[in-house]
């Protein structure tokens, strides 16, 4: 286990109340997910659930409790054996492949926990792509925002590097860049701390704080370790393909 | 199409520049190879065409073939009783057109008749010394055979015009004058079946670069032949020359129907070498494809590795909103753009392969005579490589990029993930 983090940063980090909630933005109602094609083994038992705007909401629970299943779910990454996803009341279980792409270029964000950046690309280029695809931007537009981001994030210094040419922390900023570059009303993000080290942790960390208290955007995270759990909005336990436990953290 | 996938597709073809420099390599080579073995295939076939259209006449008019006429036998099957008839002789009618000058004046005034002259063809022995040789013999009228095969413009050694000037000259192929070891000036015993020996003089010798006519023919005037050949005032053929060669098959319709005898095309005289054309470009398509088929297996091969290594980028691009279909026209586009820079490498390597085959020296005899390569740089077939290399490359990259499309970013993320 990596240990708590023991670096003054995290002391210094400003506790502030968690914004009020606002309208639900995800909800689930009995959300099934079956594996396998001859063995089919039920990952997801119905699980019901809403998430509302503004939240910092993480899934915890141990390996195959179905949390990455459930976000997979939530993010239209993937399609439930049964059961529906409503985002802002549109069932994304009833989309078609392309119109969920639609939906995750205009709407969501991700955040996985290798980089998954794409190696022949520049940083720049990296956070520019998904821009460029929905086409909402002009090129010099978006390479704008991309900057800015990317500023934000304190990387500026690294814009026309390949990925390879980071470190791990600054590999996985790079794709909070580009998770948040297109403006999402949703991030999610899969162990995204996962394969850094605690210092670099935190700086994720406090990289998603700053989504939610400045932008206001709704963070869904599945992650491992307790203390980054803990320092969320809301945690939701899971195990064996149910919600156990559902803790409003905001009162801190 | 998306710009943005334009855009990835030809950052990752760069940034793989070896693998898909080697899949270029094979569509070039498929491309040069159809330019060059086309362009020496099409050289010979149309030197080939070239001269036996200007040495031999358009359409050829013949009294129709003497069919034997149907046995006696025939005649009494099914009536009487007899096995067998002794002795049957063959009819005595002799090959000829009649009336064949107003024939000749008459075809002269249609258009796009450039020349028409009758002849006698019959078959001859020269002899000189004990050496005898057979011939192709050919009574000709001089002045208006030479509008429809221009036989002087050959004719390098001696002259065509003296032929006109004596009833004992002839003009013979250069192939003839090498096998009897004459040159102009020298007499040549010559003989037929029919009719008695005359001794001529060689006053010229020609050569049409096409050995099947310079190793044979003998020109002699219309009335040696005649007597040669035991034929008195019998004229065997019309030869017509015209202005477009392509148009021989309705011109020789025509002379059927108006002067009731058989006609023939020059494409029907040279039917087996153009059936032996046909197979020739036939073989040719095969090896070509084939070898253009084994560039877009490279193309193939490469793709489906890329494929393989890249399933984790093609989740991330999914995963961020691009469409299957995105993802499916960024490995086409690939393909294609592979097979568009093998095309148009192999088309300007052929280019100069082509012609820098022109220019070797080699000596060639059989059907064409040469001193060189004939080659033939025709634009069509750059067009027609560029193309086919395009439906290759179109082709072999489709298997790759429907799997590259079907390509689950879940599947990848939790096979990462675990």
């Amino acid at each position: 286990m990596i240990p708590p983090p023991s670096s003054s940063r995290i002391q210094h980090l400003p506790r502030r109340p968690w914004p009020e909630p606002g309208p639900a933005i995800l909800q689930a109602q009995g959300l099934t997910r079956e594996l396998g094609t001859v063995v089919k083994t039920k990952v997801l038992l119905g699980i019901d659930l809403t998430v509302r705007a503004g939240e910092f909401v993480s899934l915890t629970g141990f390996s195959g409790s179905g949390k990455s299943t459930l976000l997979y779910l939530l993010g239209a990454l993937d399609k439930p054996t049964a059961g529906s996803v409503l985002f802002r009341g549109l069932d994304i279980a009833a989309l078609d492949d392309d119109e969920r792409a639609e939906l995750r270029a205009n709407a969501f964000g991700f955040v996985f926990q290798f980089h998954f950046l794409l190696p022949e690309f520049t940083v720049l280029e990296n956070v520019m792509i998904p821009m460029l695809r929905r086409g909402k931007r002009s090129s010099r537009d978006a390479e704008e925002h991309a900057i800015r981001v990317l500023d934000s994030i304190g990387l500026l210094p690294y814009l026309e590097r390949r990925p390879s040419q980071l470190s791990g922390g600054q590999q996985q900023r790079v794709s909070i860049a580009r998770a948040v570059a297109n403006d999402p009303t949703v991030v999610f993000a899969d162990e995204p701390t996962g394969n850094l080290d605690s210092k670099n942790g935190i700086l994720v960390m406090e990289a998603f704080e700053k989504l939610v208290f400045e932008q206001g955007i709704t963070i869904v995270m599945v992650t491992h370790e307790r203390t980054f759990a803990e320092r969320t909005s809301r945690q939701i336990v899971m195990s064996d393909g149910q919600i156990v436990e559902d803790l409003d953290q905001r009162g801190g | 199409m998306n710009r943005t996938v334009l855009f990835v597709a030809l950052r990752q073809l760069w940034e793989r520049k070896l693998l898909n420099g080697i899949a270029v390599l094979g569509v070039m080579l498929g491309v040069l190879t159809l330019i060059t073995i086309n362009g020496i295939m099409q050289g010979f076939q149309q030197k080939f065409l070239i001269n036996i259209i200007k040495v031999s006449p358009h359409v050829t008019i013949h009294d129709k073939e003497l069919r034997p006429s149907a046995s006696i036998l025939a005649r009494f099957d099914g009536g009487f009783v007899v096995t067998s008839v002794s002795h049957e002789t063959p009819s005595d009618r002799q090959l000829r057109i009649h009336r064949p000058f107003e024939i000749v004046r008459s075809i002269e005034q249609m258009d796009g008749v450039t020349g028409a002259a009758a002849s006698l063809a019959g078959s001859a022995v020269l002899a000189v010394g004990s050496k005898q040789y057979p011939v192709d013999l050919r009574g000709i009228d001089p002045d208006r055979q030479d509008r429809v095969t221009p036989i002087s413009q050959f004719v390098d050694q001696g002259s065509y015009r003296a032929l006109s000037a004596s009833a004992d000259s002839m003009i013979i192929g250069v192939g003839v004058a090498r096998e009897l070891g004459v040159k102009v000036g020298d007499v040549v015993r010559c003989g037929a079946a029919l009719g008695p020996t005359m001794s001529l003089k060689v006053v010229g010798i020609f050569d049409a670069a096409l050995p099947p006519i310079d190793n044979r023919r003998v020109y002699v005037t219309l009335r040696t032949a005649q007597i040669l050949l035991g034929k008195p005032d019998i004229i065997g053929q019309i030869e017509v020359k015209l202005a477009d060669a392509d148009r021989a098959g309705e011109v020789r319709e025509v002379l059927e129907r108006g002067f009731g005898y058989d006609a023939e095309s020059w494409q029907e005289q040279n039917a087996n070498f153009l059936a032996l054309f046909k197979q020739q470009n036939m073989i040719i398509g095969f090896v070509v494809g084939a070898i253009l088929a084994v560039g877009g297996f490279g193309i193939l091969a490469i793709q489906i590795m890329i494929v393989l290594q890249k399933t984790r980028d093609i989740a991330i691009l999914r995963s961020v909103g691009f469409r299957r279909n995105d993802i499916l026209t960024a490995f086409l586009l690939q393909g294609a753009i592979i097979a568009a820079i093998g095309a148009v490498a192999g088309d300007i390597v052929g280019h100069y392969l082509v012609a820098f085959l022109g220019t070797l020296k080699i000596k060639q005899e059989g059907l064409v005579r040469s001193e060189t390569f004939m080659v033939y740089d025709d634009p069509k077939f750059y067009v027609y490589g560029a193309l086919f290399a395009l439906a290759v490359g179109l082709l072999a990259s489709l298997i790759p990029a429907l799997r590259a499309s079907r390509v689950e970013p879940v599947d990848v993320l939790r096979g990462q993930i675990g």
